[in-house]
């Protein structure tokens, strides 16, 4: 059942991607939809049983009845099933805060050189000429207070900008001990982000450095959607594609009606390597 | 206490000794009956100009029906507690109700760069569990928090926190503003007619909102004994001396979902986004809130039994929500 796929698309790419980090010895608080959630559900079928996850609504560790009801995650029976604990969302914030959390995971619109998250306004944040998005949400606390960040966005130019439109929730803000410096806790802060493209992880310097790339893109094309170059591992790893289990399990039991995976270009194995079908 | 750096933006003014003696004055420290109606709990409670808190939101068990009768009542110049919301902030803003609002997290669409650039809304930003956080502050009785999030954000510039030198450590460290709203909404699945109210599961803020505002009305699924309450001491979320009316609201969070009770209405709910998204909530309104003078009257005419009945059956899941 290990046996890649030959044919999936950009958000299972991504999702498998993640899925893959998640274990069992440690404690995530993940946002509540989208990739992120789809990701430790699909983990808690593959290789993590007993996982543990917080949502912002202090449900710890549930073992979520999916499909969840078609709109809403927290705060409902489906998302909460079986739960170790319920709480609030101060519960949950003390949790990160004590240090329990182990890892953050988040999907974000925007994202910069030192991992600052934007999801708050694109453009001018002054006099409302800006487009303006929902806030920080739980993300703050999570990117403020995981030991490790997680962040999964997609690869796009104006999603990978040199600074940030307004900072929502903090990366390294604009470098190395700055967070600090705002009486964030020492030792935290981003990891990894994930694009169905890429996987990038941070150098000493505190900025995004390519790590990895997926097998139907090349490092250039990578380059092109981003605002501005990053920092490239010496020795640039190739992504995993999804196997058929990863799959299976994503398509019949988490997402079966695409709701989060129903978006992107597909990808297929022909002529001996992975490329992006017709569409 | 040296202060490193501040937030520049408003903040709802910080008064815990005031806060306390509008406790002595004005809670309900005998057990009375609350008993009322959306109408006269909205007239009574919700004043033009309040700080109003909302816990959970329009889809998640929240007081939907409460934020209804507010529209209805054509309230003025409500501040509102935009944490973990959707669409509430927008129906409030649009239907003329609010005009500042408190941002954790909001559902946003082109009302709200609109209610911006036209000043018709002024923004404070925080995080969720900031504006959390500061209820708690409330909740206790004192006038801050520390906290150890939100300090390097852009946020935290248009906000009221402060980021000081740690009396105790010397390392720097937030301060939350403590929040005590002039008014909560909350919405529980059982209360008796004093004000003890039950929520089953997963929350919010929902116990540090009724102990933080100076008013607070519970809408509650069902009116209990308060026997059911000394049976199981426990599970009380919120005691009586704390909330000013009980209100009783079954399926008051429609469309959104009371866990163990009943499934949201995914076409009751992509209606209220939908008009959020388009930025245009008068056909909303006027169906869903103006066309009717009571909860009652909207479930039976609006909303109608069936899809009442058929919510419920989608709630299948009962383990831990029932008393």
């Amino acid at each position: 059942m290990s046996t890649p796929a030959t044919d999936f698309n950009e958000r299972e790419f991504v999702i498998c991607q993640i899925s893959r980090l998640v274990d069992d010895k440690y404690i995530y608080w993940v946002g509540g939809g989208g990739e992120p959630m789809n990701s430790v559900l699909l983990a808690k079928r593959m290789s993590a049983p007993n996982l543990q996850y917080l949502t912002e609504d202090g449900c710890v560790g549930p073992e979520a009845r999916v499909p969840f009801d078609p709109l809403m995650t927290m705060i409902s029976s489906p998302a909460n099933y079986r739960a170790l604990q319920w709480g609030t969302m101060n519960y949950a914030a003390d949790l990160a805060q004590l240090g329990y959390v182990d890892y953050g995971i988040l999907a974000t619109l925007q994202v910069d050189r030192y991992g600052n998250v934007n999801s708050t306004v694109v453009g001018k944040y002054e006099g409302g000429e800006g487009r303006r998005f929902g806030g920080p949400g739980g993300a703050d606390s999570i990117a403020a207070l995981a030991w490790r960040t997680i962040l999964v966005t997609d690869q796009q130019k104006r999603k990978f900008v040199d600074r940030v439109d307004f900072i929502s929730s903090p990366g390294f803000l604009d470098g190395p001990g700055a967070r600090e410096r705002h009486g964030l806790p020492p030792g935290t802060g981003p990891w990894r982000v994930y694009t169905p493209w890429a996987m990038f992880g941070y150098g000493a310097d505190c900025q995004l450095m390519i790590q990895a790339i997926a097998p139907f893109v090349t490092l250039e094309q990578v380059l092109e959607e981003m605002s501005f170059k990053p920092a490239i591992a010496p020795k640039l790893e190739i992504l995993e594609v999804p196997t058929e289990e990863e799959l299976m399990i994503l398509r019949t039991q988490i997402d079966v009606a695409g709701q989060v995976t129903d978006r992107g270009r597909w990808i297929e194995f022909k002529d001996g390597k992975y490329s992006f079908a017709a569409p | 206490m040296r202060i490193l750096e501040e937030g520049k933006a408003d903040y709802l003014k910080v008064d815990p000794d005031g806060y306390r003696a509008s406790v002595r004055d004005n809670k309900p420290h005998q057990m009375v009956s609350k008993l009322m109606t959306h109408k006269e709990a909205v007239e009574r409670f919700v004043r033009d100009g309040d700080y109003l808190a909302y816990d959970c939101n329009y889809f998640q068990r929240g007081p939907s029906s409460l934020i209804r009768e507010i529209v209805r009542q054509r309230k003025k110049n409500l501040w509102l507690c935009g944490k973990f919301t959707y669409v509430a902030c927008a129906i409030l803003v649009e239907a003329g109700c609010a005009d500042r609002i408190d941002i954790g997290f909001i559902g946003f669409g082109p009302w709200i760069s609109r209610a911006v650039r036209e000043k018709k809304c002024t923004i404070y930003e925080y995080s969720n569990a900031v504006i959390t956080l500061r209820l708690k502050a409330g909740a206790m009785g004192i006038p801050f928090m520390p906290a150890r999030s939100f300090g390097g954000t852009d946020g935290f510039q248009h906000s009221g926190c402060k980021i000081v030198e740690d009396p105790f450590t010397g390392k720097p460290v937030l301060l939350v503003p403590a929040l005590n709203p002039d008014v909560s909404i909350i919405h529980v699945h059982q209360a008796d007619e004093f004000g003890n109210a039950r929520v089953f599961g997963t929350g919010i803020a929902h116990a540090e909102c009724a102990l933080a505002s100076k008013r607070v009305i519970v809408s509650a699924e069902e009116i209990v004994s308060t026997d059911e309450f000394r049976r199981d001491p426990a599970r009380t979320s919120i005691a009586h001396f704390t909330v000013d009316a009980v209100v009783h609201a079954p399926f008051g969070a429609y469309p959104g979902t009371v866990q163990g009770y009943y499934a949201s209405d995914p076409m009751g709910v992509i209606e209220a986004m939908g008009a959020m998204f388009r930025g245009d909530f008068t056909e909303y309104l006027k169906k869903h809130v103006y066309s009717v003078q009571s909860h009652d009257e909207y479930l039976q005419k609006v909303v109608g039994t069936e899809k009442l009945a058929e919510i419920r059956r989608r709630e299948t899941i009962r383990e831990g929500y029932a008393s």
